[in-house]
């Protein structure tokens, strides 16, 4: 097999990498641009983290890998329970699996979604996993015993810190920036060293990393990078605040050089971020909307013991859960899923919109949402609405939002239960846009040359192809051949081999239904591809 | 499902035990006695609501089950409940382990 490099950079976005590039900041980055291929590359139709990453190790839409959000909800239920999407929620097979069954071995580091963590020829290093839970979740196990050994080796600061990303959704103080930025390049660092490590000590055909600083620093830091920003009106703070998120970005720079020279020159190198970054300046509060509206109705505290609707008050505030279920037809979950969720009756007589009105509630709502206007511009505050039929497509959509909101300005919604429904935010922040990156570079890709947008979806048969193994048939990704010389793909004409394998993690009763699905699906597949259909 | 094919509460507990005895071996905490039925999630190991969630995943993982109700067993108003024993737990899985 052909060694392959998958180097994930979170929220990367050529609107900031490109002048980055340009006056200095990342000159091995500029290199590989200069050396390879660039796109950008189309995120999912809501560009998150869990469901873009995904549909980019699966080459799926979220409608068939049922992914959606960082977190889950059984809705049906009268008081719904939540929790967080893991490993076993992925319902297509990963290309570590795909990479593994075709005798190659897969290694995969910081990668969303990975615990409790697949049985794969090679490791698994997963990514959202706090350091408390870091030792039971890697694979194999023993690995982690190997990494503490090494003086490097600090997993505090590998880990995800669930208390500090809390606060920092929060928004964090001007006295905390510096800590911020400083924390996520050392982060960056021990995951370096940890792939390094590994690379030397237990080399893989595929190894993929994620680095997610990048969306961090944009997310609190976008007005200190944004090319628009008055740099030259900065104060001392702004100026050293700006200083240090370069810093970040000459470090990322360095790690990436790093990784791709200890890979030699014989490796194929792909960049891909799950999704892009851009400014958001204002925020919808969807909840309290809907509360106005009628169609949601918060929970009555008063009826709680004084202790008890303090604590409440404060879960209203951020959070959705304390709504009176019986008396709300929708709501959205999550600020990140920007989605609105509609609660269906099951059957007669349930609570809910019963099913045969569910299509016109769904329009009714969508035509009313699409009429809200900015109160200052007079502009429409909603790009687009998609069902959720044509934002997830697929076989497994049914823990999909109803109704997905694109943003005039990409931003996520706000579920708290607060006025105005529609602020401007005190000052302009990061959020995530449509357009990710894509980078190629190695033997047989073209050099110096810019191409038309991929879909994150391509990045897995992408990836196969490099490593010269089969496409499986019921990908939704394709493989852009313009990123090869006319060369090299005549001398390695792509094969399409048999189509993916139902996950392992699913137990035995999913694993009979969705075979079921996936041959009725694969039929269709045969017989549109017989009929000229598709390619 | 008959009498001889139930797991027993002893066997839960027992099961429990032990995946929080390898959840919490590298932590550090306060917590010196050994974990049984009286043994607090929150007040003696520490567990705050992204431990409970990894617990959960591991019991749905070695008893290969999954979709349990666990806003009847751990739950209360859509908050994970915070004085939550061993005991507790383990009582409160076995009807539903045992699909009783």
């Amino acid at each position: 097999m052909h060694p392959t490099l998958l180097l994930g950079l979170d929220g990367a976005t050529f609107t900031i990498l490109d002048p980055l590039m340009e006056n200095g900041t990342m000159p091995f980055l500029r290199g590989l641009v200069d050396r390879g291929v660039q796109a950008e590359l189309m995120s999912t139709s809501n560009p998150l983290t869990p469901p873009a990453w995904i549909s980019m190790i699966t080459g799926r839409n979220p409608g068939n890998h049922g992914v959606f959000d960082f977190i889950w909800a059984d809705q049906h239920k009268a008081d719904p329970y939540f929790t967080l999407y893991n490993f076993r929620d992925i319902r297509c097979e990963t290309i570590w699996s795909m990479v593994s069954r075709q005798n190659g071995r897969a290694g995969t580091l910081n990668y969303t979604m990975m615990s409790p963590p697949p049985v794969i020829n090679g490791y698994v290093l997963p990514g959202l996993v706090a350091w408390k839970h870091m030792r039971r979740n890697i694979f194999p196990r023993e690995l982690y015993e190997e990494l503490k050994e090494q003086p490097f080796f600090n997993v505090k600061e590998l880990a995800w810190d669930f208390e500090l990303e809390k606060k920092a959704e929060q928004g964090i103080q001007k006295e905390e920036y510096r800590n911020w930025v400083s924390f996520h390049i050392r982060r960056e660092r021990q995951w370096f060293d940890v792939m390094t490590f590994l690379m030397k000590n237990h080399p893989c055909d595929l190894t993929a990393i994620l680095f997610d600083g990048a969306d961090k620093i944009f997310h609190m830091g976008w007005r200190f990078l944004d090319p628009s920003s008055p740099v030259d009106e900065f104060d001392e703070w702004e100026l050293e605040i700006r200083e240090l998120c370069l810093d970040f970005f000459r470090a990322l720079d360095g790690f990436l050089q790093g990784i791709v020279e200890l890979a030699g020159p014989q490796a194929r190198v792909f960049m891909a971020s799950d999704h892009g970054f851009g400014p958001s300046w204002f925020v919808f509060r969807v909840n309290a909307w809907l509360h106005e509206h009628g169609y949601l109705t918060w929970k009555n505290l008063e009826n709680l013991a004084e202790n008890e609707r303090e604590k409440a008050k404060k879960v209203v505030e951020k959070h959705f859960v304390l709504l009176d279920w019986d008396k709300t037809t929708a709501y959205a979950r999550s600020v990140t899923s920007n989605g609105i969720f509609i609660r269906k009756a099951q059957n007669p007589g349930e609570n809910g919109v019963p099913m045969e009105e569910y299509e016109a509630f769904r329009r009714k709502l969508t035509e009313e949402l699409l009429a809200i206007r900015e109160p200052i511009s007079g502009k429409p505050i909603i790009k687009k609405i998609m069902t959720r039929e044509e934002a997830y497509p697929g076989a497994h959509n049914d823990q999909a939002p109803d109704l997905t909101l694109v943003m005039a300005d990409y931003g996520f919604i706000s579920i708290m239960n607060k006025s105005p429904i529609i602020a401007r935010r005190p000052e302009i922040v990061g959020t995530h846009y449509p357009e990710g990156i894509f980078l190629a570079h190695g033997p047989g890709i073209r050099q110096n040359e810019r191409l038309d947008p991929l879909s994150i979806m391509d990045v897995t048969p992408i990836l196969l192809y490099s490593l010269g193994l089969d496409i499986p048939s019921d990908l939704e990704g394709r493989l852009p051949e313009d990123i090869f010389t006319k060369d090299f793909i005549a001398d390695h004409p792509p094969r399409v081999g048999e189509p993916t394998l139902v996950p392992d993690t699913l137990l035995p009763e999913e694993k009979k239904q969705q075979s079921e699905e996936d041959n009725g699906e694969q039929q269709i597949f045969e017989q549109m591809r017989a009929l000229g259909y598709i390619e | 499902m008959n009498q001889e094919s139930l797991i027993p509460e002893q066997t839960i507990l027992s099961s429990l035990t032990e995946i929080l005895q390898d959840i919490t071996a590298d932590w550090d905490t306060d917590f010196n006695g050994p974990i049984g039925a009286d043994t607090k999630l929150v007040d003696d190991l520490g567990f705050e609501s992204i431990d409970i969630v990894q617990f959960i995943v591991a019991i749905e993982e070695h008893f290969q089950r999954r979709g349990l109700p666990w806003e009847d067993i751990l739950m209360s108003d859509g908050r994970y409940v915070d004085e939550i024993k061993v005991g507790d737990a383990a009582a409160l899985l076995y009807p539903h382990l045992n699909k009783l």
